[in-house]
This record gives structure tokens, sequence and C-alpha cells, in this order.
């Protein structure tokens, strides 16, 4: 087959042509962009990866903040625990003492209702007793209790032994001389003769004799000179009876 | 046009324009119509180029056949595929764009010439040593020829000589013969046939081109195997004596 030597040449300029061409605008650009976007991709990938790096680490510092909260958030709750139960104890301490501070004076104001009580009652038992008596011995004599209850006292004072007698004398003498004899009723002028006479024979003369009248002293008589006294009176046997009364009273408040 | 009818055996022969000894014949002609159709269509869609994630279809459809031709080459050089790509990639896509538009009536393919396809073929006879000595130096591409010895010189440059002729005359029978075959058909059996004939004469010019293109790469990379086996053997040696 024949050959044209000259298109056979210019097919191959044409060839060489058409590579330089597209060499420049066809394989260079385009390997170009796909070169590009490959390393725009690498990029992305190399930030996502360094970004992914950075979220982990923050991730990390969260978690350990997160953690330091919670042991400060454990240890706060625990002093707050350990500081209520210390107020809780101190509060319930307080109570205790207000308790006890009421308990003492509910105490004491039962004991003294409890003294108002058995006083007023000796009061009241003593005047009984001594209404009874009284109307007992009316009843079983002619003689009146007052007179008994001088004869008692003059009795008494007669049979001082030397020691007492003494006493008593010095401290008329130191009294200013004078003596005071109390009673719940009124003494008749012999009795208080009586009474004069019995004092100045056994003790001492020279004094002078007032006579006061006092209703607390219950059914008795009472000398009474510069802290010494002479007395008879049913409050001694009262008081007596008073003490074995509370003693069985509080038995019975106990028993109960 | 005349060049289609059972008379004529060749674009060549279909002269256009002649001054001297110079002659502008259909074949060189339809050449410039591929070439152009290349460059502007290269130009119009690489104008705009994008390196960002969003594309265009057609420069997708670019970089597709690029990727397509990077990856053949590689698999045969292993590394520096780019330095190949204007050879095959041209001979590819020319070959590729001149047998499709054989569709196109009153178009006449430039590869069914045997001159188009002795050019081309030629090329590849001298791109061979060029990238083989480019890349190995001329002493080490020369002594390949004396191997395994110097009987063989003649036998290794008849063995060129003759798969240059092979590649020319491979493409030019093909295609020529299936333009000739189209045209019998036509005046024998008209209408349906000769459709099927133009479909697959379509897969069988993109077959001839991708055959062309890759026994060009094959030839390229045996010459450049040979001398990087020279070259491991050296540094074997090498590292055996040190």
């Amino acid at each position: 087959m024949h050959i044209n030597w000259f298109v056979f040449l210019a097919q191959i300029f044409n060839f060489l042509l058409l590579m330089y061409l597209l060499k420049r605008f066809l394989y260079g650009r385009i390997i170009k962009a796909m070169d590009d976007r490959e390393a725009k991709i690498a990029a992305r990938f190399a930030e996502a990866e360094e970004l992914k790096g950075k979220a982990n680490e923050a991730a990390e510092l969260y978690e350990k903040r997160n953690q330091m909260l919670n042991e400060k958030k454990e240890i706060m709750l625990n002093e707050a625990t350990m500081a209520a139960e210390a107020k809780r104890k101190e509060l319930m301490e307080k109570v205790r003492e207000e308790v006890d501070q009421v308990k003492a004076r509910w105490q004491d104001m039962l004991v003294r209702e409890h003294d108002a009580f058995f006083y007023d009652l000796r009061q009241r038992a003593a005047k009984q007793l001594y209404a009874t008596a009284r109307k007992a011995l009316a009843d079983l004599a002619d003689v009146e209790l007052e007179e008994r209850i001088v004869d008692e006292f003059i009795r008494r004072v007669k049979t001082l032994d030397e020691e007492k007698s003494i006493q008593i004398r010095k401290a008329i003498s130191g009294g200013g001389n004078r003596v005071v004899i109390q009673s719940a009723f009124g003494i008749s002028e012999p009795m208080q003769a009586q009474i004069e006479e019995s004092l100045k024979k056994q003790i001492t003369n020279g004094f002078t004799i007032r006579y006061l009248e006092q209703p607390d002293i219950v059914s008795g008589i009472e000398l009474r000179v510069n802290g010494h006294k002479i007395a008879w009176s049913l409050n001694e046997y009262l008081e007596t009876l008073v003490e074995s009364l509370t003693e069985t009273l509080q038995k019975e408040a106990h028993a109960t | 046009m005349e060049i289609v009818s059972l008379n004529q055996i060749s674009p060549d022969q279909v002269i256009i324009w002649s001054w001297s000894f110079i002659v502008i014949n259909a074949t060189i002609l339809y050449t410039w119509l591929v070439m152009a159709i290349l460059v502007v269509g290269s130009w119009i869609i690489t104008r705009n180029l994008s390196s960002e994630m969003k594309v265009s279809r057609w420069q997708h459809f670019l970089e597709v056949i690029i990727s397509i031709i990077r990856g053949e080459i590689s698999e045969m050089t292993k590394k520096g595929a780019d330095h190949y790509v204007p050879l095959v990639g041209t001979l590819f896509l020319f070959i590729c764009v001149s047998n499709v538009l054989v569709i196109v009536p009153g178009f006449v393919a430039p590869t069914s010439s045997m001159t188009t396809t002795a050019a081309l073929a030629t090329c590849v006879f001298i791109a061979v040593p060029f990238y083989g000595i480019s890349r190995n130096g001329l002493f080490h591409y020369v002594k390949e020829y004396f191997q395994p010895n110097f009987i063989f010189f003649p036998f290794h440059v008849m063995g060129e000589l003759s798969r240059t002729l092979a590649l020319t005359v491979r493409l030019f029978g093909n295609i020529m013969s299936h333009e000739k075959v189209v045209g019998i058909l036509l005046a024998v059996t008209p209408f349906l046939f000769p459709v099927v004939m133009q479909i697959l004469g379509l897969l069988i010019g993109v077959i001839q081109a991708y055959i062309f293109a890759i026994l060009s790469m094959v030839y390229i990379a045996s010459a450049l195997s040979a001398e990087d086996e020279v070259h491991h053997t050296e540094i074997k040696q090498e590292g055996v004596s040190a």
C-alpha cells in the first residue's frame, strides 16, 4: 500500500501537537485538580483528626473536672452532714437542758405545793386537834384547858434543871430584864400571878413580864427571852403527827 | 462524498489540496477535526475546573477517563504514571474519538488510513527507547539489546520493528475492514443489519483504541522493567559485596 511520506510526517506532527495540546489543556489541569482535591481531602481529614484529638482532650478535661466537682460535692456534703449532726446534738443538748430546767422548776413548784399543803394540813389538823382536845378536856373535867396548859407550863418552869435556869437567868439580865410570854389565849390574872411567882421562885427576881396573845401558837404558852424559851404547845405533838402523816402520804404517792 | 464508495480504499486517496509535495487529503482533514474536537472540548471543560468537593458532570467524566488511564499505566509501571499519561492517553483518546465518530454520516476515521496508524506506531516506536533512555541512560538501554548475548541483537531489533508493524496493521486492518464491510452490507442488505454492524463497529473501535494504548504502554513498560531488573541485580550484588 502506498504511503505518502508527507502525510506520514504530517500525522506524526499532528499527533505530537495533539499530545502537547492535550497535556496542556487536559491532563495537566485535570490531574492538578484531582491532586488538589486529594490534598484538600487529606487536609480535611488531618484537620478532622486534629479536631477529634482536641475534642477528646476537652472531653477528658471535662471528665476530670466533673470528677473533681463530684469529689468536692461529696466532701461538702459530708461536712454539711457533720455540721448538721453537730447542730442537732447541740440543739438536743439545749432542749434537754431546757427540759431539765422546766423539770427542776416543776419539781420545785411541786415541793412548794407539797410543803404548802402539809403546812396547811398541819394548821388545820392542829386546830382540829386543839378543838377536839379542848372539847375532850372540857368534857372530861371541870378545868379549863387554858388552866391545864398554864399548869403544865408552870410545872415545866418548876422542873427546869439548874443549868437551864442559869442560862435563862443570864438571858433575862442580858435582855434588859424583860420577859415576853406569848400564848394562844388570854391568861387570867390569877394565872399570871402563879406564873410570875413560879418564875421568880425558880429563876430570878427583878424583871417585868409582858403578856401577848398569839393565835399562831396553837393551844400553847411560850416564854421567850433573848434566844431561850420555855414552852408547851400542841405544836410539838402536832409536828410529830404531821411528820408521820407526811411519811405516810409520801409512801402513798410513791406507791402510785 | 466519494470516500465511502467501494472503489475508494483509503481516505488518503481523497486529495483536497496539493502544491508541490504538500498534500492535504481527507486523512489530514479528519485528523484536524478530531484534534479540534478533543482540544476545544478539553479547553471548554477544563476552563473552570474545580478542586472543591462539588464538580461539574463533564469534569467528572474527564476525571474518570484520566483516572482509568492512570490506573492502567500504574498497574504496569508501578510508579510515575503521570509521566506516561500524555502519550498513552492521547493515543487512546485520538483513536477512540476517531473510531467512534464513524457513526456520523460522512465521517471517515483517520485510523482507517495506514499512514495514520503507521505514524502512531512510529511515535510508539520512538517513545519506547526515549522513555527507556531518559529513565535509565543510553548504556543500559542499548545493553538490553545484547541480552542474554550479542547473538540476540538482530532478534531484538526485528522484534521492535515487527511489533511496530503489528500495531500499524492491526488498527488499520480492523477499522478499514469494518468500514468496507459496512459499505458492502449496505449494498447487499439495507436497513436493519448494517445498523447492528455499526454498533459492533463502535465496540470494535473502542476496543482497538484500548488495545493500541495498552500495547504501547506494555512496550514502554517492558523496556523500563528490564532496566529495573538490571538495576535491582546490580544493587543486590553491591549489597552482597559490601
